[in-house]
């Protein structure tokens, strides 16, 4: 290990060779890692010897290449953000945190009794409300309480099971035990993303991993699916099992296409489902299909728009009507969020020996809720060291001021107060060397036939201060996996196998319209975005040699083509056609970079972007891969921009290799063809019909322009080994079906998609798109193209003007019918009938 | 009182609706003053789904689902209802406003279960320092709970002027009180406000009114309306229902539709639709008092 590479802030002890030395020893909290300075714990011997092996150098080649796997699989931003404020990047700490088996043991009952408990509590709150005519629970935590939904009261989920999955976070306290610090159930934010902790540190730590029997996750979520299967009674090949996610607007999408992904549940959005028949469809390509289970990650109030009434654009109308009836099976039951409520588990104590005959076995972290007398004491008395939250939602209360206690005797049981939270230290690696931080583990449960069932893992959230481990600071938070050691060997069952298989078999058969529609876009961005970048590329190649602009007879032709598509500016009526290099240069500096533009490179590849997140669940792992990249290219940018072109170009060319290689050969990449098809087929016919009365004046340059924006150079040469001529270039970029960028070769490819494309009416032609593609590709291959010259302003050459501008109308017309016949969604619009009485003189 | 109520209503459509999803809380309630002795409901276009529940607060609410384009929605629900005046315990002799809302807040009675939930702030009425300050002048120290709640009535009904224009449904409580106009909706939910701001328990009442024609004109089929009030939780007693709109206790002419925390709980027609463009709404609500 070489001294020099070993940055200041790294702790070394006298001894000169340790890297942990006495890394923030504090007394205070209890540390995960050591018994004593320099004294490992015994579960952890194992990855500290790896550890102080690899040293600082190779362990910063670790971090660095989970960064990069972390990047390339999009996970790299804080789902638990406020939505508010702008995204933050999220850390992985590739050091893991070890739980022994033994302590494991004990975490598990703990976390089983507390679901149990939970469970009962819920049955009871939405059906005989015992324990609140007992005065068990108190009337104001259900009743006064936005997360209790009325609208949900006696809807029993099937198998009486009102806690599928379930999440809990905890640390632990100084004395060396665990405590809970909040639960969740609503939908168990982290889950996706404590997997791909999991896919990125087993990979960096391979070796070790293997050799410490680390309980695997897969089986965790195997179980859950095969307990949705069979308590739903779904169908064991192919059930109909859908993940619905707000959309990639939010910050957790990629959790929710990982998700998604790794279980084989169709990924949609609220407006892909509707509810018919007091039944949930996706609506699809072909029509409505039946789904049988929803896995959501939308909150309760977000649930369904019409029953709560709520103005919301997520959500699904007519939801709760659906659960009313049992038609569906949903995770978690609406309503679960119950469980959320930060004053619950001060009760929890004395619910758990009425309703188990149990004491608790994992302590909360210590909070008194206002709502009774002894809470209400403790912390008017105690206001300065507390935290004061709101009891029913997970909201601080701001900055302590003087009225704090007059305004909670106003509504006391309205507020929290919360002890200092102080948990444990865990070795780190920050970007220097190792460090100790604190964490919070969330653990996820899932319901099984068996009971429940705890994943053997976790998500740390860590900080390096604990006041921005408490308060919502994620942007000086980092995760962590964690390990748990398991006394026997473990099952070998590899996280990547997934449940794929199923998947792709149904994503052939059909898809959602909004995926369609949004495949359909990401083709034609990207076909846009390509076409941009070899026109840019080519006019800095042209303007980069020895000749002044003024010089250079095609970059007429090429501005042309920029100022059509407002990319440029159109110069002033007097001006030069061509302007100064200086000018010049600045026009195409912001076509390149600039963002807000609306056709500039910047935002064409920001279109290409949300376009490709839309559908991140449809593409492969290394197209997302490209487009992860793509994003890393814009961002950072070049000075040179040719070099940046050629870059862009490259990742642009590898993602269009890989959809022509690796996609099937499904629906989703007939739509994603259809765009770009329909996209080059228009940019061809604009740049024909714009090179048309420039060729008579300037014959070889613009042929040979137009074979050079086309990519046909090499093809014409080796074709007609002749001197540039205007029959056989139009012939070649308008007619030649052989040719891949020839306008017949597009034509050709939509009217093949078309005959693919899910139909209700038997007839051939009888749709007006299938018509339209007829009518073009016919048309291409009549053309006559014989007796054009470029001498001549001939009728010929009229005519093909007249054709350029007759295709360019059919194609935006076949683009619009393909929209209206597959992909519109229609808007839905609530009504009230408004109260109107006549008030009695 | 025996009464045949009708209330209709009609949406039309600019354009045609693919989907239409509705909520109806039209089948009058059971109480010791009401009997229902008919009640049915006639919707067109025939729904493709219906279904029909007893939600959390004892309301009979029916679903349905149009599933066909469709460009005009009409539901008509007859009705036949016998009612007569509700007994009521004498204002001044009820217990001191403090003592009741005492009571409540310990939650220690079981005979009080069914008042919780209307104890709280609701999705559309919020409970503030403003009601309180408003309500505080009917409810001095040691007043009789009804007695005070009477007269927070006639405040109301003194102080606000009736008006059609002045409210929508989403009009807030905050809002009512610094305009000091609105309808039965409004006046309803500023009362309940009131009255939950001190502790006590107060639900939301839709239903219909008879109108009383102008002497000597005959009355005018369709001019009666939906209509709403207050019910407040007397302890030991039970319920009192009185009409802020109209500075009332309830009595035989008022017919009980559903109860609820707010509106949102209770709306007679409630629906939301896919596509549709814009839409037109009618209403009309005939009261007809039938010979005995």
């Amino acid at each position: 290990m070489a001294e020099s590479e070993i940055s200041p802030e790294t702790s070394v002890t006298s001894d000169g060779n340790s890297l942990f030395g006495n890394a923030a020893f504090s007394a205070a909290s209890y540390h995960e890692a050591f018994s004593a300075p320099g004294q490992p714990r015994e579960h952890w011997q194992h990855l500290i010897t790896m550890l102080e092996e690899r040293g600082a150098a190779g362990l910063r080649k670790d971090n660095e290449r989970a960064r990069h796997m972390r990047q390339d699989d999009g996970a790299t931003i804080n789902p638990f953000d406020d939505p508010a404020r702008r995204s933050s990047a999220w850390d992985l700490d590739p050091v893991p945190i070890i739980i022994s088996a033994s302590e494991w043991g004990t975490l598990e009952n703990g976390i089983v009794q507390r679901v149990q408990l939970l469970e009962k509590i819920l049955a009871d709150i939405y059906g005989a409300q015992q324990l609140l005519r007992d005065g068990q629970l108190p009337v104001d935590l259900v009743f006064a309480n936005p997360n209790y939904l009325y609208s949900c009261h006696n809807i029993r989920p099937s198998g009486n099971c009102y806690l599928p999955i379930y999440s809990a976070d905890l640390y632990r306290a100084a004395d060396g035990r665990f405590r809970v610090l909040r639960d969740s159930a609503a939908y168990p934010a982290g889950l996706g993303y404590a997997l791909e902790n999991r896919i990125v540190t087993s990979r960096i730590f391979s070796e070790l991993y293997h050799r410490v029997q680390t309980h695997r996750l897969a089986p965790f979520f195997r179980a859950f699916h095969n307990a949705l299967i069979q308590r739903a009674s779904l169908g064991q090949e192919d059930p109909d099992i859908v993940l619905l996610s707000p959309g990639p607007e939010s910050h957790v999408y990629f959790e929710h296409a990982l998700l998604s992904r790794y279980l084989g549940y169709t990924l949609v959005e609220s407006q892909d489902l509707t509810v018919r028949n007091g039944k949930v469809y996706l609506k699809k390509l072909a029509g409505l299909e039946p789904v049988e289970a929803i896995f959501r990650y939308l909150s309760d109030l977000n649930s369904d728009p019409f029953a709560l009434r709520r103005e919301t654009a997520n959500g699904v109308a007519g939801l709760i009507q659906v659960c009313r009836e049992n038609n569906i099976e949903m995770i978690n039951p609406i309503g679960s969020g119950f469980v959320d409520t930060p004053a619950l588990s001060t009760i929890l104590p004395s619910l758990c020996k009425t309703l188990l005959g149990q004491d608790l076995l994992i302590e909360n972290h210590p909070a008194w809720w206002c709502g009774n007398d002894e809470g209400y004491q403790y912390v008017l008395n105690n206001l300065g060291q507390l935290t004061l939250s709101q009891a029913l939602q997970s909201v601080i209360v701001a900055e302590p001021s003087e009225n704090l206690s007059a305004r909670i005797s106003s509504a006391p049981s309205q507020y929290l107060g919360s002890a200092p939270l102080l948990p444990s230290v865990a070795p780190g690696w920050n970007n220097h060397g190792m460090s100790s931080s604190y964490s919070v583990l969330r653990l996820f449960v899932c319901a099984t036939e068996k009971g429940y069932e705890v994943m053997p893992g976790a998500l740390a959230i860590s900080a390096s201060d604990v006041g921005s481990l408490a308060v919502n600071a994620p942007e000086l938070q980092r995760s962590k996996d964690v390990w748990v050691l398991s006394d026997g060997p473990v099952e070998p069952f590899s996280l990547m196998e997934g449940f794929h298989s199923v998947d792709e078999f149904k994503r052939s058969s059909d898809l959602p319209s909004r995926v369609a529609d949004n495949l359909l876009w990401l083709g034609r961005y990207l076909e846009r975005t390509e076409g941009l970048v070899r026109l840019l590329r080519l006019i800095f190649q042209k303007i980069s040699g020895e000749d002044r602009p003024q010089h250079i007879p095609e970059l007429g032709f090429l501005l042309k083509l920029l100022r059509l598509k407002n990319i440029i500016p159109t110069p002033a009526k007097d001006a030069p056609e061509i302007p100064l290099f200086l000018e010049l240069s600045n026009h195409l500096n912001s076509a390149l970079y600039k963002r807000d533009g609306a056709e500039s490179l910047g935002s064409l590849l920001g279109n290409v972007q949300r376009a490709a997140r839309r559908v991140r669940d449809r593409l492969s792992l290394d197209s997302s891969r490209i487009i992860n990249h793509l994003e890393y290219l814009t961002d950072a940018g070049s000075a040179d921009p040719l070099e940046f072109l050629d870059e862009i170009l490259f990742a642009l060319s590898a993602f269009s290799g890989l959809a022509s290689e690796s996609m099937t050969r499904s629906l989703g990449w007939r739509f994603m063809d259809i765009g770009r098809r329909v996209e080059r087929a228009m940019q061809q016919t604009n740049v024909i019909s714009t090179a048309l009365p420039l060729i008579s004046s300037k014959p070889r340059n613009t042929l040979e322009t137009l074979l050079e924006i086309s990519d046909s150079t090499m093809t014409y040469r080796a074709r007609y080994r002749s001197a540039f001529q205007l029959a056989p270039v139009l012939d070649l970029l308008l007619a030649d079906e052989s040719n891949p960028k020839s306008l017949a070769f597009q034509l050709s490819r939509i009217a093949g998609h078309i005959e693919y494309l899910p139909r209700r009416r038997e007839r051939r032609f009888a749709y007006q798109e299938e018509r339209i593609a007829l009518k073009m590709l016919t048309g291409i291959r009549l053309l006559e193209l014989k007796e054009i010259h470029t001498r001549e302003t001939s009728n010929r050459n009229e005519e093909l003007a007249e054709f350029l501008r007759s295709m360019a109308q059919d194609l935006k017309e076949f683009s619009q019918q393909i929209t209206g016949h597959y992909l519109t969604r229609v808007p839905t619009t609530p009504h009230f009938a408004m109260i109107t009485d006549d008030r009695k003189e | 009182m025996k009464y045949a109520i009708t209330h209709t209503t009609g949406y039309k459509y600019s354009e045609p609706a693919s989907l239409s999803q509705n909520e109806l809380f039209l089948y009058p309630r059971e109480t010791a003053q009401q009997q229902v002795l008919q009640s049915s409901l006639s919707i067109l276009p025939e729904p493709q789904y219906r279904h029909r529940r007893i939600d959390f607060f004892g309301n009979t609410v029916d679903v349905f689902m149009v599933q066909h384009p469709h460009d005009e929605l009409v539901v008509k629900a007859s009705s036949v209802v016998q009612t007569s005046v509700q007994a009521t315990p004498e204002r001044s002799a009820t217990a001191p406003w403090e003592e009741v809302a005492n009571r409540l807040a310990s939650h220690g009675q079981p005979a009080d279960f069914n008042a919780f939930p209307f104890l709280f702030a609701s999705p559309l009425i919020s409970v503030d320092p403003q009601t309180l300050s408003y309500a505080g002048v009917s409810f001095t120290p040691g007043r009789p709970v009804l007695a005070a709640a009477l007269d927070l009535m006639q405040r109301i009904y003194n102080e606000f002027s009736y008006d059609k224009t002045a409210s929508t449904i989403d009009t807030t409580v905050e809002q009512i009180l610094q305009n000091r106009k609105g309808v039965c909706q409004d006046f309803a939910h500023l009362t309940i406000s009131c009255l939950r701001s001190l502790g006590l328990a107060a639900r939301y009442v839709s239903g219909y009114l008879e109108t009383i024609p102008t002497p000597g004109k005959p009355k005018l089929i369709g001019s009666d309306a939906s209509h709403a009030w207050v019910s407040i939780f007397i302890p030991d007693f039970g319920w009192v229902d009185f009409d802020p709109t109209n500075n009332l206790v309830v009595g035989e002419s008022h017919i009980t539709l559903a109860w609820g925390r707010d509106y949102g709980d209770v709306a007679p027609v409630k629906g939301v639709v896919m596509g549709g463009g814009t839409h037109r709404l009618t209403v009309n609500v005939d009261v007809a008092a039938q010979p005995a």
